[in-house]
């Protein structure tokens, strides 16, 4: 997806000069620093055994960056959003106290990885069920002094330095655990975007399910569009999936389609839901 | 363009972790061959700042918008020129992986006698990857009347999370 970016100067504002108080305001470049990659992205803990998750730092300067656990809530639009301490239950609190991870503070060079490692340590008569944090790489901004920046004589100046982070989901499953999904109501939507392919996707059972999502064609073995990577959380027992479509996509798709939603390749490849639908 | 057609081919084709190959020891002395291949993610700037240009802000509040795009929309009573931009960010994954972009939803910029706020916003909230992705975050800066001189400095947080 390429967004087309154009700079545009500000015609409209020239005959206003003689405006009263003249606070001239210039944006400095924000320094980038903390260019992140983060591999895997998604860890399944079952058992004691335990992984390690790979932190690079791919900037041209040497970073320092934190690792967190956070807590996240899918919502029935399918976003993960922010758990506070005061909004934790029961089963969120277990995730991170259950959860071991260690270094939480690494300063890398360019191009230095980091492994992360990663375990579990269940307390004893823990109960069956899926447990979930979420795990965030996050680049530490360096302290710049204000006299390090010189104020301008007149006026003020912006400096905004964006700070990348990655999460990425680390779960925990307890027991023998089901799940089943199910694909309803689906449509083209056009929004702000542009158009998206959006369905409902229901689950039942005890916990999350995972995988893509392949729309095909009646009598095509190819798809016509594949996402990964969707998630169906067990806090929610049904969301929305939006998937946004290029136009020549979406005209591709209006008519009969199959939606299925298969488990990932590296976890038995299995057809977890399919259904058939028409698109208008 | 192609995005979901490149994401189909690449589908067919990519194994999505393989875990250790572990050569068969038998009576034979063998050596074990292992390799571990993980999916990964990566985010970095494009080169773009947020940019709110030049302001002569007036004798009431004011805001500049810089939209994803990056051109800027002042209010009534201040004027805007010089060049202004959103920031840039390039992702990179596996193709057709879906991930969520969330940034901070408003930024405290700290000058040395006063402060002013400004409201983010992404230009997608979610994406399917397909090579060559990327995002703009542009913002709405709150010019109070008579804003202080000085040199502001904020730093504004954006989270790729995968499901």
């Amino acid at each position: 997806m390429t967004i087309q970016r154009f700079q545009s100067l500000k015609r409209c504002c020239i005959g206003l000069g003689a405006m009263a108080s003249a606070l001239s305001l210039s944006s400095t470049p924000a320094q980038a620093a903390g260019d992140l990659l983060v591999a895997p992205t998604r860890v399944v803990l079952d058992g004691q055994r335990g992984t390690e998750v790979i932190l690079n730092n791919i900037g041209s300067e040497t970073a320092t960056y934190r690792i967190s656990l956070e807590l996240r809530r899918m919502t029935s639009e399918g976003r993960l959003e922010d758990v506070s301490e005061e909004q934790e239950n029961d089963i969120e609190r277990a995730a991170k106290e259950m959860i071991r991870y260690a270094p939480r503070r690494v300063t890398l060079p360019p191009n230095q990885p980091q492994a992360i490692r990663l375990g579990v340590r269940a307390p004893e008569g823990l109960p069956d069920g899926e447990y979930r944090a979420h795990l965030l790489f996050r680049a530490i901004p360096e302290a710049r002094s204000v006299t390090e920046k010189k104020a301008p004589e007149k006026g003020f100046t912006i400096a905004l330095t964006p700070i990348y982070g990655v999460t990425i989901p680390v779960i925990i499953r307890q027991g023998n655990l089901q799940a089943t999904a199910g694909i309803a109501n689906g449509r083209l939507e056009q929004d702000a975007d542009g158009q998206a392919l959006t369905f409902d996707l229901s689950r039942t059972g005890t916990r999350s399910t995972y995988g893509e999502i392949r729309v095909t064609k009646p009598g095509s073995s190819e798809p016509v569009m594949v996402a990964r990577g969707i998630a169906v959380y067990p806090e929610v027992n049904q969301r929305k999936v939006s998937l946004p479509v290029p136009p020549e996509v979406a005209a591709q798709l209006k008519g009969p389609v199959s939606v299925e939603y298969y488990e990932p390749a590296n976890t038995g490849g299995g057809l977890i839901a399919r259904t058939d639908m028409v698109l208008r | 363009m192609t995005k979901f057609m490149k994401a189909a081919l690449a589908s067919s084709v990519l194994v999505a972790s393989v875990m250790g190959a572990n050569a068969a020891n038998a009576a034979t002395a063998t050596a074990d061959a292992k390799a571990n291949i993980l999916q990964q993610v990566t985010v970095a700037s494009d080169g773009s700042d947020l940019d709110f240009g030049t302001i002569v802000s007036g004798a009431s509040a004011a805001t500049v918008a810089i939209n994803a795009a990056g051109a800027a929309n002042c209010s009534a009573g201040i004027v805007c020129s010089g060049t202004t931009s959103a920031a840039g960010f390039d992702v990179t994954g596996t193709n057709g992986e879906t991930v969520d972009i969330s940034t901070d939803t408003t930024v405290l910029l700290t000058g040395p006698t006063d402060t002013m706020t400004a409201s983010l916003t992404p230009s997608v909230t979610s994406m399917v990857l397909g090579g060559g992705d990327a995002f703009t975050v542009g913002g709405t800066l709150n010019v109070g009347a008579g804003q202080d001189d000085g040199a502001y400095v904020g730093n504004f947080t954006v989270t790729v999370s995968y499901q």
